[in-house]
């Protein structure tokens, strides 16, 4: 059995063929997204003005909410950083049920893909708190599971970077991960549930009307698109790396 | 000769080698003490200017959890020293028992340390800062967030601990896990404690809910610690 | 029946192999010696055999009981000498073992404690803690605390490392004496010393890069050859 060449770790096979393709495709439909979001989907009414005034053609009642176009962007990236944190719970059970380094792998790149798009919450999130509340930051219970979501992701990080041993790494790695996914709805439920006159919950539970529900489902496919393509693409990168690593210590016996 | 005990009869000596272990050095029970007196004096440095202007009752809550976690942390963090000094933990895992027994039995010391320095600490916490008013008359209510809480930080911070005994730098790493993790405990626990210091009409709103949230949190990550235990003890 | 037996038995994580094919059987009753320079997975292929980590491939069995289906019948049959002592430094030598003969399940502890302790000649110092004790002392108690459920394998794990001559010899002593107390117990030894470990075994394992180098029972090997083998192996793993 020794004398059988070591299988050396090979990157994935199909999904590297539309890896390109894919990004292509999810950066259109988030530019068209974007542009749907500006030109065709209708402004939302922000609070009522004292009196009715005519801007163009429209007579227009309402305070017309430019800010409120952020939200065909933090919404579609929320969702495609938890779908991420979802695959990595799925390679957390994958890798400790078999033990096999490839799901390692993938379970760190899934997170890393997951902490780019928690960020990307942040940051839209943020923008659009100091827009439509006027303040930079408030406790508001998605901003913080996010900010909880976040620093989680960030000390998966430094943990990974504080053990040597690689299948201890990857033991621990997956049950964080899997802890993490645990919390995360937990950490949202209870900042939510929880009544306070210091927290009120601010969020206006607005029904969407079809155009902006077809925006934001055209930006939602373009941004989980570029996050597979950026998931193939770094997974790739750290299989290749790891293929290298295998070849040599071939190479040493 | 050998025949294996119940899987209560193991819980119970390796829990009854953690009591005796603490009661002979009381390293745990001193160090968390002291430090939660240190915490308290910060505080006081703290608060010294605002302390007659600012209704100290309603942020008692807050001020106290955060006592509790940082005192928390620092027990935590000692918790699996011993067994990783002389190679102990390898001894037990040689022995043919449950894994999730020696979490069970680590998680229950956790839980009696840190009660046994809350019983020392909110007292004396109110003592220094809530005796300027009268207490309310629901007061004696914190003591299920306190008990709810401390069940809930022990269990993942055992299971915790139990990573960052091996890995570098370790009370940072288990600081750095712990905090985030257990926020939504947090958040409820101190919304529940602040409702019962406060005590208006309407602190059961506010007490409840939170407490119950609280529960279901311990109930979910204990039962997750417990079964993804095998996983990181073996490691 | 065997005391210990490897069947490909394997220990990789991604393409690093800690321990590669390596299969051997022991008989009752024997010695073994592991040799092996620094990294060629002696001591792993050591916890593997005491079900401490997982193979990836291959079987084990220890006392006939196979690690991988019933693993804590398996453990109820290992004892393990390590450099470590796995006793705590707080407490006695006394609740040391008693606390591990209780884990155990053995029967009526205390006279079991008092006769290992008996045994090892530290009866006297039995209500001390661990942490008074000198190093050779507490390789001692170490002994003990193996040996307290009766297991049917003992493996040995670096166990002179830190000890004095005088203090090695003692402890040839009790392992002699354990060999003597069943004479169907066996034992594999980890070392680095190579004239000691020749000298105690009745079989000898050389490990290079978690592959077997060579695998007899001592009668068919001579000890300069050996130690001219040892010594290739090692040139090679340095290499």
């Amino acid at each position: 059995m020794s004398n059988k060449k070591v299988k050396a770790p090979e990157a994935g096979q199909w999904p590297d063929k539309v890896l390109i393709p894919a990004l292509i495709a999810g950066a259109a439909l988030t530019t068209i997204g974007f542009l749907m979001a500006f030109l065709w989907a209708a402004p939302v009414n922000g609070a009522q003005l004292s009196e009715p005034v005519l801007v163009g053609d429209v007579m227009v009642t309402h305070q017309q909410l430019l800010s409120q176009k952020i939200f065909y962007f933090h919404m579609p990236v929320a969702i495609v950083s938890f779908v991420a944190l979802v695959f990595v719970a799925y390679y957390a059970i994958r890798f400790l049920s078999t033990r096999n380094q490839r799901f390692d792998t993938c379970g760190r790149v899934a997170m890393e893909i997951t902490l780019l798009f928690v960020i990307f919450t942040m940051v839209t999130g943020d923008l659009w708190t100091r827009f439509e509340w006027g303040v930079w930051w408030t406790w508001d219970p998605r901003l913080t599971t996010y900010l909880i979501l976040m620093l989680i992701v960030i000390a998966y990080f430094v943990m990974r970077g504080a053990v040597d041993d690689p299948e201890r790494r990857a033991t621990y790695s997956a049950v964080i991960g899997i802890i993490a996914f645990i919390d995360a709805p937990i950490c949202m439920m209870i900042t939510r549930l929880i009544p306070s006159s210091i927290h009120p919950v601010v969020l206006r539970e607005g029904g969407m009307t079809p155009d902006m529900a077809a925006t934001v489902f055209i930006v939602m496919a373009g941004m989980l698109l570029v996050a597979f393509g950026l998931y193939r693409l770094r997974f790739r990168q750290a299989r290749l790396a790891e293929r290298v690593e295998a070849l040599k210590e071939q190479l040493e016996d | 000769m050998v025949q294996p005990p119940s899987t209560f009869a193991q819980y119970r000596v390796l829990l009854a080698k953690d009591l005796r272990q603490e009661f002979r050095t009381r390293e745990m029970l001193t160090s968390m003490g002291i430090y939660a007196l240190l915490v308290i004096i910060v505080y006081g440095a703290a608060l010294a200017l605002i302390a007659r202007d600012v209704d100290i009752v309603t942020m008692g809550g807050g001020l106290l959890w955060a006592l509790i976690v940082f005192t928390s942390l620092l027990g935590l963090g000692r918790s699996f020293a011993h067994e990783k000094e002389q190679g102990c933990m390898e001894g037990i895992l040689l022995v043919p028992l449950d894994r999730s027994v020696v979490f069970l039995a680590k998680a229950t010391a956790n839980i009696l340390f840190m009660l046994a320095v809350e019983i020392i600490a909110v007292p004396l916490f109110y003592f220094f800062f809530m005796t300027g008013q009268p207490a309310a008359a629901t007061l004696p209510a914190i003591v299920a967030p306190l008990i709810v809480g401390t069940i809930g930080m022990a269990g993942i911070g055992t299971m915790l601990s139990t990573i960052t005994m091996n890995t570098r730098a370790k009370d940072v790493m288990l600081a750095v896990l712990f905090i985030p993790l257990i926020y939504p405990l947090l958040y409820a626990c101190v919304t529940a404690t602040t409702a019962a210091i406060t005590g208006n009409e309407f602190w059961m709103d506010f007490y409840i809910m939170p407490l119950v949230l609280a529960c279901g949190y311990d109930v979910v990550m204990l039962l997750v610690c417990w079964v993804l235990y095998d996983f990181v003890v073996s490691a | 029946m065997n005391a210990v037996e490897a069947r490909h038995l394997t220990k990789a994580f991604g393409t690093r192999k800690a321990v590669d094919d390596v299969s051997f059987a022991l008989p009752e009753g024997a010695f073994l010696s592991i040799f092996g320079p620094n990294g060629a997975g002696k001591t792993t292929l050591l916890r593997v055999l005491s079900t401490l980590a997982r193979p990836s491939s291959g079987e084990a069995s220890v006392a006939g009981i196979d690690l991988k289906e019933k693993p804590d019948e398996a453990r109820a049959a290992i004892g393990m000498i390590s450099h470590a002592p796995m006793l705590y430094p707080d407490l006695t030598a006394e609740e040391n073992l008693l606390f591990y003969a209780q884990l155990y399940g053995v029967e009526d502890p205390q006279a079991r404690v008092s006769e290992l302790l008996e045994a090892v000649g530290l009866s006297h110092r039995r209500l001390d803690p661990v942490r008074t004790f000198s190093r050779g002392m507490t390789q001692r108690v170490s002994i003990a605390r193996a040996l307290v459920h009766d297991p049917r394998v003992v493996f040995l794990d670096e166990p002179y490392s830190g000890l004095d001559p005088h203090a090695a010899d003692i402890f040839d002593q009790l392992i002699e004496s354990a060999r003597a107390d069943r004479e169907d117990r066996a034992f594999i030894m980890v070392s680095h010393d190579l004239a000691k470990g020749f000298s105690m075994c009745t079989h000898a394992l050389v490990l290079a890069r978690g592959r077997v180098v060579t695998y007899a029972p001592k009668e068919e090997l001579d000890f300069d050859e050996f130690s001219q083998l040892y010594r290739d192996t090692v040139g090679m793993g340095v290499a």
